[in-house]
């Protein structure tokens, strides 16, 4: 708005050009576009009482071309100059000289004077608001760059990959002051939102349906930004119909196709989004671009490496059907414990995979020794014995893995020392170890085997509740029994995993026995 | 008009402009000076709500001008933000140690700064003689 720049100049100066150029001391009055006073030679209150009169009477203040205009007030005259910035009448410089001027060149000197100073006041008001205009797309890049610095800080400070996009658009809903951030990529089921809510959403499950369902479409097949401020937006009959939420929604592009969007939303009493919040939202998409195509890739990677390990297992199990789902159910149970131990996240990556593959070693076990059912004879158990250590040699070519392999290494060393293969004990088995070695007791203990069949879970929980201190670590006896106290019901869950294959003949087992 | 008066210290012109729009669209009077000692000298003629300023400054620099402007006024209750780079952490460890200082991050977003002062005044006990506030819709 060009006229609210008039009042950031100081017209003391064109006060004294006017003087020095007519010779006489005319009083400049400065008016806006409507007629009301903004400035004043004579103080306001002068000039403010015969501008109020003339304006309250109802003059309209005339114009014929951008000359000096006359006016006959009474015994006075009032001479005026519109002052026009790209086109708009912005204002008018007034001067109430008496009627009978002392020299005829004096009204030429004096229009000459305002059509300059006119002339200057709106190239004044042009530069100024194109500083401010610039001023403006300064912040806007601000904007910008503070966005990008704290994206790149935050993707930084990530640990996992996890909680990314949640932790993006939490920071995101409170930098843009929106009720609702979300990004949603229906391709891969993804669909994370965070709040900053103003006042209260009841429906929010819904509006999320609505953003993946139409919104989504909608952008898909724009592939523009969409912006829709007004309730009664005609593209409301297609997308948020009936819902009354403020959208800005950008779409996120991959290889030149949109493949997710993210939406920002506020309540309908909010401000308006702007010109800039789009760019910005722009930016946004942009980033969540990049950060997305890496997180597919990760989920990818992650995908790959838990079919390799499943495979593995599986060509472990294959070889004795009695331990089918063992690995997974020990595993299972051992990231409870660690959870319940509060493992710092590092650790829990550690014993994902030190569970999961502790009995690779098993490969090398020959079928005869490890399916026999009855007792082994010394020779045979030395076998058994060596699998740890085979489970080592075989994990120790993925660096990955180099943080698990202690907990499959060591999974069969005793509290007080006479497990094998090292023979640690106390605290010199690695923790993994010792939290694999309470779940491997356990799913032993309620496995069926060929040589007999398993036992229930309140003989298995004496049995571990007597080798705590002996032969297991007694603080993550304590935690196992404190979690499967919390939750009788978990342990029931991987009971069913067991396959039935695996039981039937125990059931007969027990029958024989 | 008892607007309330921010003094912005910054040596970086654009910076200071920038600011200042958008602080006086939000209503601020607002005074800029491009180091410690000209801060000084404009707290001198008339006292701020609110200092802003950055630190890394030639001249006096804000690491100086922030002690020495609470020093100098101690009865008076000013919020001062400091504005640090994101990416020199010393000079946020800095910042947290300074008693009633907070600090907003370089590059500073209008927005936030806008947001933060109205939280600071929004909170602020209403004075007598003052208007109260405009207060936008909920």
């Amino acid at each position: 708005m060009p006229h609210n720049l008039l009042p950031t100049l100081d017209f003391s100066r064109h006060q004294r050009w006017l003087q020095r150029s007519t010779g006489c001391d005319h009083a400049l009055a400065v008016c806006d576009a409507s007629g009301a006073l903004r400035w004043s030679a004579h103080g306001d209150a002068v000039s403010g009482a015969w501008l109020d009169a003339l304006n309250a009477g109802g003059f309209a203040w005339p114009c014929d071309g951008d000359g000096m205009q006359r006016h006959t007030l009474g015994d006075n005259t009032l001479l005026y100059t519109p002052i026009m910035a790209k086109g708009a009448l912005i204002g008018f410089l007034a001067v109430r000289a008496a009627s009978a001027p002392q020299a005829p060149f004096a009204w030429d000197a004096l229009a000459e004077a305002l059509e300059d100073m006119a002339g200057a006041i709106a190239d004044e008001c042009r530069a100024q608001g194109e500083l401010d205009a610039m001023a403006d797309e300064l912040s806007d890049r601000y904007e910008e760059l503070h966005l990008v610095y704290a994206i790149d800080r935050q993707v930084q400070d990530m640990a996992s990959g996890d909680d990314l996009f949640g932790d993006l658009l939490e920071s995101w809903a409170g930098h843009m002051d929106a009720d609702v951030a979300a990004f949603i990529k229906p391709g891969e089921n993804l669909c994370v939102s965070a709040t900053n809510l103003s006042a209260p959403i009841h429906n929010l499950d819904l509006v999320l349906v609505e953003m993946r369902g139409d919104l989504y479409r909608f952008a898909h097949s724009s592939r523009q930004p969409i912006v829709m401020n007004e309730a009664d937006d005609p593209r409301r009959a297609y997308i948020f119909t009936d819902m009354p939420f403020k959208v800005l929604c950008c779409p996120v592009f991959q290889d030149k196709a949109v493949v997710a969007i993210l939406v920002l939303l506020n309540h309908a009493q909010k401000e308006d989004f702007s010109n800039s919040d789009r760019k910005l939202g722009e930016v946004l998409a942009n980033h969540l671009s990049s950060l997305s195509r890496m997180h597919s890739m990760l989920a990818e990677t992650s995908k790959f490496n838990q079919q390799m390990a499943a495979a593995l297992i599986e060509a472990v199990e294959a070889k004795d059907p009695y331990t089918r789902g063992h690995s997974e159910r020990v595993h299972h149970i051992a990231m409870e414990i660690g959870r319940a131990l509060r493992l710092p996240p590092r650790e829990l990556d550690d014993l994902f995979w030190g569970s999961l593959l502790h009995d690779v070693g098993k490969i090398g076990i020959p079928d005869a020794v490890l399916c026999k059912p009855g007792r082994l004879t010394r020779d045979e158990f030395t076998f058994i014995m060596v699998h740890p250590e085979r489970s080592y040699e075989i994990l120790r070519h993925i660096d990955r893995l180099k943080g698990a392999v202690p907990g499959a290494r060591h999974h069969q060393e005793k509290y007080d020392g006479t497990g094998y293969p090292h023979g640690l004990a106390g605290n010199d088995i690695p923790y993994n170890a010792r939290i694999i070695a309470v779940a491997d007791t356990y799913d032993s203990i309620t496995s069926s085997r060929a040589y007999r069949a398993g036992r229930s879970h309140e003989v298995a929980m004496a049995e571990i509740a007597r080798c705590a201190g002996t032969q297991l670590d007694p603080g993550v006896v304590a935690m196992f029994e404190t979690v499967c106290r919390a939750e009788p019901d978990w342990i029931a869950r991987f009971r069913i995993a067991r396959d039935p294959v695996a039981s039937a003949p125990a059931a007969q087992a027990t029958v024989a026995a | 008009m008892s607007a309330r008066h921010i003094l912005l210290v910054d040596d970086e012109p654009h910076v200071l402009r920038v600011l200042r729009l958008s602080l006086e669209r939000e209503g601020y009077t607002v005074t800029t000076a491009s180091d410690g000692h000209a801060a000084l000298a404009c707290m001198a003629q008339q006292l701020p709500d609110v200092l802003i300023s950055d630190i890394q400054m030639d001249g006096m620099d804000g690491r100086t001008l922030c002690p020495l402007a609470r020093a100098t006024y101690p009865d008076h209750p000013f919020l001062i933000l400091v504005m640090t780079s994101m990416t020199a952490l010393d000079e946020r460890t800095w910042a947290r140690a300074v008693p009633d200082t907070e600090f907003l991050e370089k590059p500073l977003s209008p927005r936030q700064l806008v947001a933060r002062l109205s939280r600071h005044f929004a909170a602020l006990p209403v004075m007598p003689g003052l208007p109260p506030e405009p207060v936008h819709a909920p």
